[in-house]
């Protein structure tokens, strides 16, 4: 963890008196805010790795905050987003809620419901971030392995036994035991169980 | 001593066929003082035989004889004119019953004997009419008269019941003369009295009766059948000449007795035709005739005369003359000529050669100039009819047309029928009218019955008259024939079928307005029953009946007509007056939704801001040390964003009341296009829409409510992009001054255009082409313009698209 990082809230609201007001309220209990009165706008930001947050209007003038959380999430962008609108209902915040949003807030809202908010979201964000930066880890280890060995990787984890194995990929039983031990040594895996774990993480990336 | 002379009456005798009169009869009976005076005795007999004498003679005159009968010795005395009456010689011989009995005709013998031995017995005197046989074989008629009855001679007075009656006297009389003339006279009454009747009844039938006028008395004697005539009854007493005279009509009076006067004078007959007055008023005309009767000095005594009513007659001559001057001037006036086609020749009325147009002087013409008249289409068939008629005696009856020398057309009516006399064929007698008039009335009515025809079959009005009572068809349009699904062509129906296809539901209905308008006679009108066709139909009628009031009851004539389709056409009006109204409630529902949500956004965006804001001050005054500048800055907006809420309430407060421009401000039209075109251009360039300015540089400024022109823009500019979104295209806002110094501003798009004939209609409320439209929008514009005194409109473009259009005065103007 990088005790470096300032948390960011971004704040997109086509209203710039609340724009502000938000952003004041976020400075105020010392996080950094950047206002932004379109998603668009938001979207052409350079992001940093610190973590942040996303507090969205739903009611934006080209494109409701709804359809534009759903947009974030194709282009692969995971932020967490707190909703605020001025007049929601329960569809709109179960669909909201639903799809990922940490928190649905009505306007006018209370000051601590959104602070809290905003410290779950960045919480959220921080784990993820984490989360994502063990999987790089790995991921440099996976790729330091032979193609043979990702072979024998993935059949170990598979639960096949050596014997096995040698047979799966017309080796010896002795080679598969090299191979295997070459694996639990790069992937800098203790166990048989813990090299399993490992492949879970990396699962969507060997996709 | 009494006077012992009886004398008795002899009954039957005073007979008025005898000329001569026997009043007494008698004879002198025995005396008792004979002695005593002997002279008196003598001369008495003298007297008597001279009394015998007379009466001898009388008897004789008379033919009348006497009898005894001694009904004890039957002894009969007869007197001379008795033997004389009996054919015998007086005295001939002595009489007894037997002998007389003998002389009695035998058919009469039995019954003269039984009724005298009736008599007899019952104390009365024999009276008998009988016949005799004369020995010379003659009859004769005998009346026989019993006048006495003596009994035994009275001794002692007993009485006289007791007596029985010895003998009897009395006459026979031989009335064979006097009853063979009464017969004669009764034969000749008999005569007079039936040639009296027929007399009187001849008169009564000629209405003729006769007068006898004595001139000398001046009495006058009527026949009952004159009375008659007078209108008199002969039982009304006498007549005279003043009662005459008062009874003849005053205007002929002078003339009638004038004329009397001259035949008195001249004695030439008297004839006059006058009228008279009956008592009843009744005038009759008489003809009289009167000749006057002279007596042997040669002075006139007495005029006869004969009255007869001709009052009928006159009648009938007057009528003839009527009749036959109505038919030469009806065939005239009806313009009928006459002909006549027979071995004899050619005959034609003078009318019928007036109707074809000829000359009379040229004569009757032939069948082949006649054809020469026909026109040509009728030719044959004229041809035809006359061949038919020469050659089978057939008659006809048609219309031709001809055209007259001078070339005018004629209709003509011919009819020709053939004369035959016992069953022997003479030749044919004909009319010919001219129905030129009729005919071309015929035509022209059939014309306008066919064109009535055809505008009830366009209009689905039917007419029709009937008597609802009797239940008779006078007159039903083929229409009405129709409209209850029958085929005209299938002839005459009765009314009962057309009450048939009545819906039994509305039946009832029908016969009750029926049954009341006809007994109340008033007119009536069903504004709507049913009918139901045979496959199945329903349709709806309404029918108005007039009485007809020259009619007899229940007589009514009215129209049907078919108001299926306008029933119909209500219907759906009214189903869609529903669905507007439904729709307006819907909508403005919708709105009031809207507007509320509208407004709570709205308005909720300052109030979160500044609540926000609030939340934030009060943070960075928490800090230690507190941070007054973000505080202070918080603050300010906490004040303008509840400003901009205010605002925010004011404005939308404003677009409901009728636009009082409140917090009006000079503003620069030109600033607020940029601002505009620049907020929506995001909007725009979603949809491929480019949005052009063109503000000329004498655009004025003008003072409004800068949130309220901001409106006008938005709504304007929202509802062209709206028009493009689909298909893009371009916005163009212009301005500029027009010649009335306002400002012009027109905003055109390159979209849809505007649905034709709405472009007045897109200003009203809740009028919107939008799924999710307010409808509001334009109405607002409309209403924020209108209230600075401008005008908005809209029209379609020559391309594509539509423009719209405001004007709104200048600052200046505004400002006084």
């Amino acid at each position: 963890m990088k005790a470096a990082a300032v948390p960011t809230v971004f704040i997109v609201d086509d209203d710039g008196g609340v724009r502000r007001a938000v952003q004041d309220l976020v400075e105020s209990v010392g996080l950094r805010a950047e206002c932004f009165a379109t998603g668009q706008e938001f979207l052409n930001k350079k992001r940093t790795s610190d973590p942040s947050c996303l507090v969205l209007d739903v009611r934006l003038p080209q494109m409701s905050g709804l359809d534009f959380q759903r947009n974030l999430a194709d282009l692969g962008m995971q932020i967490p987003i707190i909703f605020i609108t001025a007049h929601g209902d329960i569809p709109m915040s179960v669909r909201a809620l639903k799809s990922g949003a940490v928190e649905f807030l009505t306007k006018p809202f209370r000051d601590q419901d959104l602070l809290d908010a905003i410290q779950q979201a960045l919480q959220r964000d921080r784990a993820a971030r984490e989360q994502q930066g063990e999987v790089h880890d790995l991921h440099g280890r996976y790729l330091a392995l032979t193609a043979r060995e990702r072979a024998v990787m993935g059949l170990v984890v598979a639960g096949m036994l050596n014997k096995q194995i040698g047979s799966e990929l017309g080796i010896s039983e002795a080679t598969v035991k090299i191979h295997r031990a070459n694996v639990m040594q790069k992937m800098q895996a203790g166990s048989l169980i813990e090299l399993v774990r490992i492949a879970d993480k990396l699962k969507p990336g060997l996709r | 001593m009494s006077d012992n002379i009886t004398i008795a009456p002899a009954e039957g005798a005073n007979r008025p066929s005898v000329k001569q009169r026997i009043e007494y009869m008698g004879v002198v009976n025995d005396m008792a003082e004979r002695k005593r005076i002997d002279e008196e005795t003598q001369a008495l007999a003298r007297k008597l035989e001279e009394s015998n004498a007379r009466l001898e003679e009388a008897q004789r005159v008379a033919h009348v004889g006497h009898w005894e009968w001694d009904l004890e010795t039957q002894e009969v005395v007869w007197s001379d004119e008795t033997y004389r009456i009996f054919g015998l010689k007086p005295q001939e011989r002595p009489m007894d019953l037997a002998g007389v009995r003998e002389m009695v005709h035998p058919d009469d013998r039995e019954s003269l004997f039984e009724s005298v031995d009736a008599d007899l017995s019952a104390g009365t005197y024999p009276v008998a009419e009988f016949r005799i046989v004369r020995p010379s074989g003659e009859v004769r008629t005998m009346h026989a008269i019993t006048s006495k009855r003596w009994s035994a001679p009275p001794v002692d007075s007993t009485s006289e019941a007791s007596e029985r009656a010895r003998k009897l006297f009395g006459t026979v009389q031989d009335i064979t003369e006097s009853k063979r003339v009464e017969a004669e006279r009764q034969a000749l009454s008999r005569d007079l009295q039936e040639s009296n009747a027929r007399l009187e009844q001849a008169q009564r039938l000629v209405h003729m009766g006769y007068y006898e006028w004595n001139l000398i008395t001046g009495r006058v004697t009527w026949s009952a059948e004159l009375y008659r005539i007078y209108g008199l009854s002969p039982q009304d007493g006498p007549i005279d000449m003043a009662l005459v005279s008062e009874m003849i009509h005053p205007e002929d009076r002078e003339r009638v007795f004038r004329e009397s006067d001259q035949a008195i004078r001249s004695g030439v007959p008297a004839a006059a035709e006058h009228r008279i007055i009956r008592p009843d008023g009744e005038v009759r005309t008489v003809h009289g005739l009167g000749t006057v009767k002279r007596d042997a000095a040669g002075l006139a005594s007495e005029m006869f005369g004969t009255v007869q009513d001709i009052t009928d007659r006159k009648r009938a001559e007057q009528a003839l003359r009527e009749s036959q001057f109505y038919l030469s001037e009806g065939e005239r006036l009806a313009h009928m000529g006459s002909w006549a086609f027979n071995d004899s020749g050619h005959y034609w009325s003078d009318e019928l050669y007036k109707i074809c147009g000829l000359d009379p002087k040229n004569g009757a013409p032939t069948v082949e100039q006649y054809l020469a008249l026909v026109h040509p289409q009728d030719r044959s068939s004229i041809a035809e009819s006359i061949k038919l008629m020469l050659e089978e005696h057939r008659g006809f009856d048609q219309i031709e047309r001809i055209i007259r020398p001078d070339g005018q057309l004629r209709y003509l009516r011919a009819v020709s029928v053939p004369v035959v006399e016992l069953g022997v064929f003479k030749g044919f007698i004909g009319t010919t009218m001219d129905v030129t008039e009729q005919e071309l009335l015929t035509q022209e009515l059939r014309r306008e019955q066919a064109y009535l025809a055809e505008a009830q079959s366009l209009t689905h009005i039917g007419s029709w008259a009937a008597n609802f009572l009797t239940g008779q068809n006078y007159h039903v349009s083929d229409e009405v024939y129709r409209l209850h699904g029958f085929e005209p062509a299938q002839g005459p129906l009765a009314l009962e079928r057309f009450w048939k296809t009545i819906h039994p539901e509305d039946e009832p209905l029908v016969r009750a307005v029926l049954t009341n308008a006809i007994h109340a006679r008033i007119d009536y009108e069903i504004r709507e029953f049913r009918i139901c066709l045979p496959d199945g139909t329903i349709r709806f009628l309404r029918t108005i009946g007039h009485r007809n009031p020259a009619g007899e009851m229940g007589d009514y004539i009215g129209i049907t007509m078919d108001i299926t389709e306008r029933k119909r056409a209500e219907a759906e009006r009214d189903r869609l007056r529903q669905i507007e109204a439904d729709l307006a409630r819907v909508n403005r529902v919708n709105l009031m939704g809207e507007l509320a949500a509208a407004l709570a956004h709205e308005i909720k965006q300052p109030i979160t801001a500044s609540v926000t804001s609030a939340n934030a001050l009060l943070r960075w005054l928490a800090h230690d040390p507190p941070d007054l500048d973000r505080a202070r800055a918080a603050a300010s907006r906490i004040e303008e964003d509840a400003n901009r809420a205010a605002n925010v309430i004011d404005s939308l407060r404003s677009f409901y009341r009728t636009g009082t421009p409140t917090q009006r401000q000079v503003i620069n039209v030109r600033e607020i296009i940029e601002q505009m075109s620049s907020l929506l251009r995001g909007e725009a360039d979603r949809h491929a829409i480019t949005i052009r300015s063109e503000v000329q540089s004498d655009t004025p400024n003008i003072l409004a409510n800068p949130v309220q022109l901001q409106q006008v823009f938005m709504n304007l500019m929202l509802n062209a992009i709206e028009a493009m979104k689909d298909i893009g295209g371009t916005l163009t806002i212009r301005s500029r001054m027009d010649s009335e110094n306002r400002l012009f501003v027109s905003i055109s798009d390159t979209g849809v255009g505007l649905p034709t004939g709405y472009a007045e209609q897109i200003f009203e409320p809740f009028h919107t082409t939008k799924p999710q439209g307010t409808g509001m929008g334009l109405t607002i514009t409309r209403s924020i313009v209108e209230a600075y005194g401008g005008r908005v409109w809209a029209n379609a473009n020559q391309g594509m698209g539509a423009t719209f259009h405001f004007t709104l005065p200048c600052e200046a103007d505004a400002a006084v």
